[in-house]
Order: C-alpha cells, then structure tokens, then sequence
C-alpha cells in the first residue's frame, strides 16, 4: 500500500500558450463567467455553441483531449443513472409519455432534462479541467487572494484566507506520509484492510484516523508556535515575490470570451427551447 | 489557554477594516482541509456501502472536528476547503457543479459547532454525537437539496438517496466524532477548552 505515490494535487500541464500566459486572476474570472453563462443555457444549439467554444479553449491551450476526459470516467455510471432517474421521474402535467416499462414512464420532459443535464455536467467538468490544467497550484492561491483582496474593505481578510489554502496544500504531502506509516504499522500488527464486510472496513479506519488527527493537530501547534515565534501578522504590508500582472494574453483572452458571449446571447434569443421544462 | 489566543493578528490595510483571524485559525483550518483532500486523493474518505452510489463519505468529519474543537470559523473555513477541491477534482457528476460542491460545505462546521455548544452541558459524549450527526446531516441536505433545485435529480430521487447514504453516513460519522474528540480532547486537555475562550464570534 504505497499511499504517497499516488498523491497528485495539481493537474497543471506547463506549455507556454495564451491560455497559460494569461493572469490567473483573469482566469478565475472568465472561468467564473463561463460557468455561469452555462446556468442560462436550456437548448442543444446553444450547447452545441458553447462545446465549440470549449473545444476551441482546448485546442489553443493544447491541453491533451484524451488526458482531460480521463477524469471524466469515474463520472460516466452515476452520469447514467441520474440520466435514468431523469427519464423516467421526471412527471410534469404537459409531459408527454415516450414509451414505457412496466410502470415505468419515460417523458419527453425528463428525456430532454436528462440530456442537458449531463451535456452540463460534461462541458462544465471541460472548463474547470482546462482551468486547472493551464494553471499551477500556486497561480491558482494567487489569482483567489488577489480576488478576495476587493473585497478587503467589507472585512474579508484576503491573505489570510490565501494562507489557509497555502498550508492545506502544504500538509497534504506531509499528511500523506504520516499516514502511510500508520497504515503500515497496522497491516504490521495484522490488520486486513480489504477484507471483511461494510462494519468490517468501517471499524479498522478507527486505528488510523485517531493516530492520523493526533498527529495533525500536533503539526498544528507546532505551526502556531512556529509562525507566532517569527512573529508573523497577516497580509498588512506584505510584499509579494511574484508580482501578477496583465498582458497581452489577457486583452486576448477578454475578448475572446465577450465576443462568446455576445454570440451565445444572441443564439439563446433566436433559438428558444421548443417545449417548456 | 492555548499561546494562540493571547496574538491574535490585527491585520490593517490602507484604509481597511480590522480583520480578524488569529493565528491559530488559520492553521488549524489548514490542517485540517488538508486532512480532508488526503482522505479524497487516498479513497480512504470513502466507506464502501451496499447503496447505488457504492461508497458514502467520510471526507466531512475534519471540518465537523474543526467546528467542534476549534469553533465556527474553522469549521467554515475547513469546509470551504473541502469544498474547493470537491470542486476542483470533482468524481461525482453534482460537484462539477460549484453551488453544489462549495456553497453546503461551509455550514458543516458551522451547524455542528452548534449543536455541541447547545448539547454539552446536558452529556458531552452526546454533543459529540449530535456535532457529528448534525454536521452530516447538513452536508447531506444540503448537497442534495441544492442538486435537486440545480437539476440533477427530481426531488423524490434526492429523498430517497438521503435517506439510503445519510443514514450511513450520519451513523459513521457521529461514531467518528466521538472516538477523536474524546480522544484528542484527552490529549489537548492541557490547554483547556478552546471554545470557551473563543469570544471573537
């Protein structure tokens, strides 16, 4: 069980494109954007627009295809039972019955909201994929603190929410080898942690997890006593070693997305959904 | 007292308002969103349970330990946490969906804290049970809730999905809490009762 070898936080693919070049803050933004864009879509057309569009992010970004849909597997059997449940659960009054399965009815409402359900899911699981897969970690931290930092005025404390983010990411290696140790120490005492039934398996996490928090409250302490000791008071006139600034790759990068947008607006206009859900 | 509580970090930005948050917090909340993403990236957050989903999840308990122990706003901020990198590497086809995979995560903590506070003096065994199940409850609901308002499931389906893994996942997780709380309530009982002492909020 080598639990530390499998460990990978970020997905970040380094390439030197636009998509990449770009100021994480703008990314976060027009991410955030897009996301939201997808929230008013409720036809195949404007998806179909949209998925173009994702495409086309993929192809500049030269994200690998086949490495981003990867993680999409896990997805696919829930994806198909939602889309199921959808099928045949879906009863409003209008609804008209496609065909049917026993007592099971299938709706064209529920075909319909089934379908544009998991055609979300899948382009929205695309821009976050190309989100974090153009953008490191580190970026990511940066461009969220440099956000919330608008946000400073109403009592939002910026670089301290960045921090947390910063030492969870931190520990999560460290973490991960303590654990390993601990899991090792029992199979060493003769722990089986794959066999045995559903209270079986639940009761052996007891003898990791108690150990695995004991020692990460003690990180915690001595973390305290460590950052309290070098006197450290917040973000109040910190510097940054890395400075974010915009260029170029982010003038492209609004206006790409705005033209999108202006387009997409204008196809949800000309094409309204042919039946009410 | 815990060394923590004596430097709190006035942070003051041009022209900004006090912002409060210790030292402590922050680490703590660190911490233990770390604990949570280990518990996702190693499967050892998933229990596997006889349900359709297969698994039901344990990734929660650090936020309900950090509401719990730490308070309110280490219990939302490990949740957030939680909530970001549900997000981020999403398995489940709700959590690419961000109202679904953050927005619920941050009360976790928040409603456990509560139900401890409003139970311990009666039995503090029972407000670990309550914390524990409370907090699942929340994180349970209102993920589902919010799937089913976004469309994912109709609400019936949601209903009987909450009940098939809540139940499981309540059941686990209140045993959970109990275990390390008492637990490191043993160990940090040097420094006393951290809440106690938590008068910022």
């Amino acid at each position: 069980m080598e639990l530390t070898k499998d460990i990978t936080l970020g997905v970040y693919i380094p390439r030197k494109t636009t998509v990449h070049q770009a100021d994480p803050r703008s990314k976060i933004l027009l991410t955030i954007l897009l996301i939201t864009l997808l929230f008013f879509i409720k036809t195949y057309t404007a998806y179909g627009v949209y998925a173009l569009f994702a495409l086309f992010l993929v192809w500049i970004s030269q994200i690998p295809l086949g490495y981003a849909v990867k993680g999409l597997k896990p997805m696919i059997p829930v994806l198909i039972i939602m889309w199921i449940f959808q099928l045949f659960l879906q009863k409003p009054d209008h609804a008209q019955v496609i065909f049917s399965l026993g007592f099971l009815e299938a709706t064209d409402v529920g075909l319909r909201m089934g379908t544009l359900m998991s055609i979300r899911v899948l382009l929205l699981f695309l821009i976050t994929t190309i989100l974090t897969m153009a953008t490191s970690m580190v970026e990511l931290t940066d461009g969220i603190e440099a956000l919330l930092k608008l946000f400073r005025k109403i009592g939002v404390p910026s670089h301290e929410l960045a921090m947390t983010m910063v030492i969870a990411l931190r520990f999560v290696p460290t973490l991960a080898e303590e654990m390993e140790k601990i899991v090792k120490a029992q199979m060493a005492r003769g722990v089986d942690f794959d066999r045995g039934n559903f209270i079986q398996k639940t009761a052996k996490v007891f003898p990791i997890f108690l150990p695995l928090f004991l020692n990460a409250f003690k990180r915690a302490e001595d973390l305290i006593i460590a950052m309290e000791a070098r006197n450290y008071t917040g973000g109040g006139g910190r510097t940054k070693m890395r400075q974010l600034r915009m260029g170029p790759a982010d003038t492209k990068a609004f206006a790409a997305v705005l033209l999108f947008t202006l387009i997409l607006v204008a196809v949800i206009r000309l094409f309204p959904p042919p039946i009410q859900i | 007292m815990s060394a923590g509580k004596q430097l709190n970090v006035q942070v003051q930005g041009k022209g900004a308002r006090n912002v409060n948050l210790s030292i402590r917090k922050i680490v703590m909340s660190g911490i233990l969103g770390a604990v949570s993403i280990l518990l996702g990236v190693t499967g050892l957050g998933f229990i596997p349970v006889p349900t359709p989903a297969g698994h039901a999840t344990i990734m929660h308990v650090p936020a309900i330990l950090g509401g719990v122990l730490e308070g309110p706003i280490v219990g939302m901020l490990s949740g957030a946490i939680f909530g970001i990198f549900s997000f981020l590497r999403a398995t489940s086809p709700m959590f690419t969906d961000p109202l679904i995979a953050i927005f619920p995560r941050l009360f976790i903590g928040v409603t456990a804290y509560y139900a401890y506070v409003a139970t311990k003096r009666i039995n503090p065994i029972l407000a670990y049970v309550l914390a524990g199940a409370v907090g699942t409850a929340t994180n349970t609901i209102l993920v589902l809730g919010m799937a089913s308002i976004r469309g994912f499931f109709p609400a019936s389906v949601a209903l009987s999905i909450g009940v098939l893994h809540g139940v499981p996942e309540v059941i686990v997780a209140a045993i959970l809490v109990v275990v390390l709380g008492k637990g490191l309530e043993r160990v940090r009982g040097a420094q006393g009762d951290v809440i106690e002492t938590d008068d910022d909020l």
